[in-house]
């Protein structure tokens, strides 16, 4: 018995089948919620394959290294971003200037803001290159964070976190604020809270959400853009 | 469907190759996303399974990242020391990035619109 699972549980095929079940549940479970933020499918799967891999003794090198695949595709995950931007260029097109502006405004907010208030605490410089990439999209904030010295893991959790806060508090922000153009309030909501912001966003209204998604996709390139001039500087 | 996965994958690689001999800290994946944009913008045309399978990776992105967050049990001593300010500056960073954003946004837009 102790053999069979000591010769199954260090393979891909063990690893994967636990997490996409795991995920399965944690997916339901936000379904049920009616896909509240705080339910994010991430946010309870997480903390259940620690428990698993803790409860096992599964070193998480062991982990990491069988389920090496799904990471994998966050790769061309990224580079898919392009197929919506591109879909929609129209509507970019139509409202290019005020919305470069604002999304520069927006990046760069959000890598001054999340580092000085790092900073501020004492925070080294390893902890604010985990950081800094905050507001993009997961694959992308992972990547910058292991190109500046961070800690992509970290990086995985911290952009989760802005996401989720980011889907919660749009509507009320944005409403306190009296922003009432659709594509104002979904650009906003995808640069500050990228995927999860624009699944919020998508709820809400479809012009909102494809801004959203407009939003997601072009901060990535911003801020990879501002954080590898940053770098050099 | 095999042809559109062929050209994410082969825009990575390109990206990968430049982010190599470049030596920029731009993720490849970054540059193959440029790459990817540039050929479908220079070559115009329908791209039914690039679209399909775009949508279905940006779909479950999720699922994707697992593992990486996964990696947080390791990084205990960290959080220790840092999870408070991580957290402050996460919540008070987004918030003001989204008004930021948005209001710069409504006063170009308005700007732009009330010239045109």
């Amino acid at each position: 018995m102790s053999s069979i699972w000591h010769a199954l549980q260090a393979t891909p095929l063990f690893w994967l089948a636990v997490t996409l079940l795991v995920f399965e549940g944690a997916d339901r479970l936000s379904k049920r919620s009616n896909r509240h933020p705080l339910c994010h499918p991430v946010l309870t799967a997480t903390p259940m394959l620690i428990g698993i891999l803790l409860a096992t003794r599964t070193p998480y090198p062991v982990y990491t290294q069988n389920t090496a695949m799904l990471g994998f595709l966050l790769g061309p995950a990224t580079v898919g971003l392009a197929v919506p931007l591109w879909r929609n260029r129209a509507l970019v097109r139509r409202a290019a200037g005020p919305l470069l502006l604002a999304l520069f405004a927006g990046s760069l907010t959000a890598i001054l803001s999340v580092t000085g208030i790092v900073w501020a605490f004492g925070g080294s410089a390893q902890i604010l290159a985990t950081v800094a990439p905050r507001s993009v999209t997961t694959p992308v904030a992972m990547a910058l964070a292991s190109q500046l010295g961070g800690i992509p893991a970290l990086a995985a959790v911290v952009v989760l976190i802005a996401g989720v806060f980011g889907a919660m508090v749009a509507s009320p922000l944005l409403n306190l604020m009296r922003i009432e153009d659709y594509r104002v309030r979904g650009f906003a909501a995808g640069v500050a809270a990228h995927g999860i912001g624009m699944a919020r966003a998508f709820q809400v209204s479809e012009l909102g959400g494809t801004f959203a998604g407009v939003g997601m996709a072009l901060n990535a390139a911003m801020t990879a853009l501002l954080l590898t001039l940053w770098a050099l500087l | 469907m095999i042809a559109a996965i062929a050209t994410l994958l082969l825009c990575q690689l390109l990206g990968e190759g430049i982010h190599l001999l470049s030596g920029l800290p731009l993720p490849g994946p970054v540059i193959g996303m440029f790459l990817l944009l540039g050929w479908l913008l220079l070559r115009p045309g329908e791209r039914p399974g690039l679209v399909q399978v775009s949508a279905w990776l940006t779909a479950h992105l999720s699922v994707m990242f697992v593992p990486a967050a996964v990696g947080l049990i390791e990084e205990g001593p960290v959080l220790a020391t840092n999870g408070v300010a991580i957290i402050v500056a996460t919540l008070a960073s987004t918030l003001l990035t989204m008004a930021v954003t948005a209001l710069v946004f409504r006063w170009a837009l308005a700007r732009t619109e009330r010239g045109a």
